[in-house]
């Protein structure tokens, strides 16, 4: 019930917000993700998705670095949930944030360049549709 | 009509979670349209990493390589000065790595310059430049100035519908870190190098997509043309995938992609690729 009013409330303070703005708020927050000792790759990434929609980046990887993927999407951490794959035919999961209690970051350490895929999904339990951002940092 | 966006969710610490908790209206359907619903994205690697590749393989600094400063003055066409925006960023990369600050200081007032012509100074603006020269000592923070300014600069086409122009500056800041790379002959006698260049195969089907996906009136037509030339050249660039499985250390939440790559470029296929990326930057320069 709560939670209902807080709804009706922000939509009648807030009117018609764009997603823009709304994108904005979390790509402040998951920016903090990507602390000093990484370097941001220089690209913005976002998506909005409704419902078990998925979004999907195409990255290359390089030999020799680590990557610091930050995935968010509304108000709090751990309501995105993002996997990386291999793009071989078998499609190899890499990794998954859904095994860490939906972390908000994680760092790949990459052995040897290789081409990824990160989809990148709401957690149903906790959203029904919103933006999702992604950020990247790398260093040596 | 009006989309809802749930921007979700408090409340889940305390377990009662079952849907978005915060609602706010977005009345633009094309704004909608923009971000995306369930798309496909494409990264291209910043040009930074190929600049510490090109230092870490010991080739010599040569800043002559670079687009002359003067040159981004001259660019008119909205498609021309994002291209060359995105050339000046690894060109600043390039500078920063081998420790020319005052390059790479003037070359980030060319790209202020540019910048004001795509109406993009919340990015590159006087105080990022003075950042930049209160820093100019320290090369970490200088690479990260430069990744947050184009980040803000990127985050802001995308929020305002350009996304060609975000395209052109990713495609600019590519090519010329591939010019970069193989414009000093020294870089076909190192292996790793040439590895690299080999690598960035898939990336270019990336950046052709982004170039592709946003060319709407055909203004990128001779861009894609010489990208994908530059994709024919490198057909027969010999690529080894093994999966190993990766290893996760939770506590430092990393996980180690264990899996071997291999790319066999050949000094033909070197040069092949290394002729149609001298002509892609000079459309970049036209």
């Amino acid at each position: 019930m709560t939670r209902t009013l807080t709804a009706l409330l922000f939509v009648a303070v807030a009117g018609t917000a764009s997603a823009q703005d709304i994108c904005q708020g979390i790509a402040s927050r998951c920016e903090k993700h990507i602390t000093s000792n990484y370097i941001p790759d220089g690209q913005f990434y976002r998506a909005l998705l409704q419902g078990d929609e998925m979004a999907e980046f195409n990255l290359t990887l390089f030999g020799g670095a680590t990557y610091r993927v930050a995935a968010c999407s509304g108000e709090t951490d751990g309501n995105l949930v993002f996997s990386v794959y291999d793009t071989s035919k078998e499609r190899n999961l890499l990794f998954t944030n859904k095994d860490h209690v939906n972390a908000p970051f994680w760092d790949l350490a990459i052995a040897s360049t290789l081409d990824v895929v990160v989809e990148a999904a709401l957690d149903p339990s906790k959203a029904g549709s919103g933006c999702a951002v992604m950020l990247i940092g790398f260093k040596r | 009509m009006a989309l809802l966006l749930l921007a979700s969710c408090g409340g889940n610490d305390q377990g009662q979670t079952t849907g978005a908790d915060t609602l706010a209206v977005i009345d633009n359907p094309k704004e909608s349209e923009l971000i995306g619903v369930g798309g496909r994205f494409f990264s291209v690697p910043s040009p930074m990493q190929a600049a510490m590749a090109i230092k870490e393989a010991g080739l010599k600094y040569q800043k002559e390589l670079a687009i002359p400063l003067e040159k981004g003055d001259a660019a008119t066409a909205r498609m021309s000065q994002a291209l060359m925006l995105g050339a000046y960023g690894a060109d600043m990369s390039y500078a920063t790595v081998h420790k020319d600050a005052q390059r790479a200081l003037a070359t980030l007032e060319s790209i202020e310059r540019l910048g004001a012509k795509l109406e993009l100074s919340n990015a590159f603006d006087k105080a990022l430049a003075e950042r930049f020269k209160a820093n100019k000592g320290s090369e970490d923070s200088l690479m990260r100035f430069s990744g947050m300014a184009f980040r803000a600069a990127d985050q802001y086409l995308k929020s305002n519908d350009a996304l060609d122009v975000s395209a052109w500056m990713l495609a600019g800041g590519w090519v010329e870190g591939m010019h970069l790379t193989l414009a000093d002959p020294a870089a076909a006698k190192n292996a790793k190098l040439v590895t690299r260049i080999g690598e960035q195969k898939g990336t270019l089907d990336g950046v052709l997509a982004l170039v592709d996906g946003s060319n709407v009136d055909g203004q990128s037509n001779a861009l894609l043309m010489g990208l994908k030339e530059l994709r024919s050249a490198m057909e027969g660039v010999k690529t080894t995938y093994v999966y190993e499985p990766p290893v996760t250390d939770a506590a430092k939440k990393t996980t180690y992609i264990n899996s071997k790559s291999t790319a066999e470029v050949s000094p033909e296929q070197l040069a092949a690729i290394a002729a149609k990326v001298a002509a892609l930057r000079n459309l970049i320069l036209s």
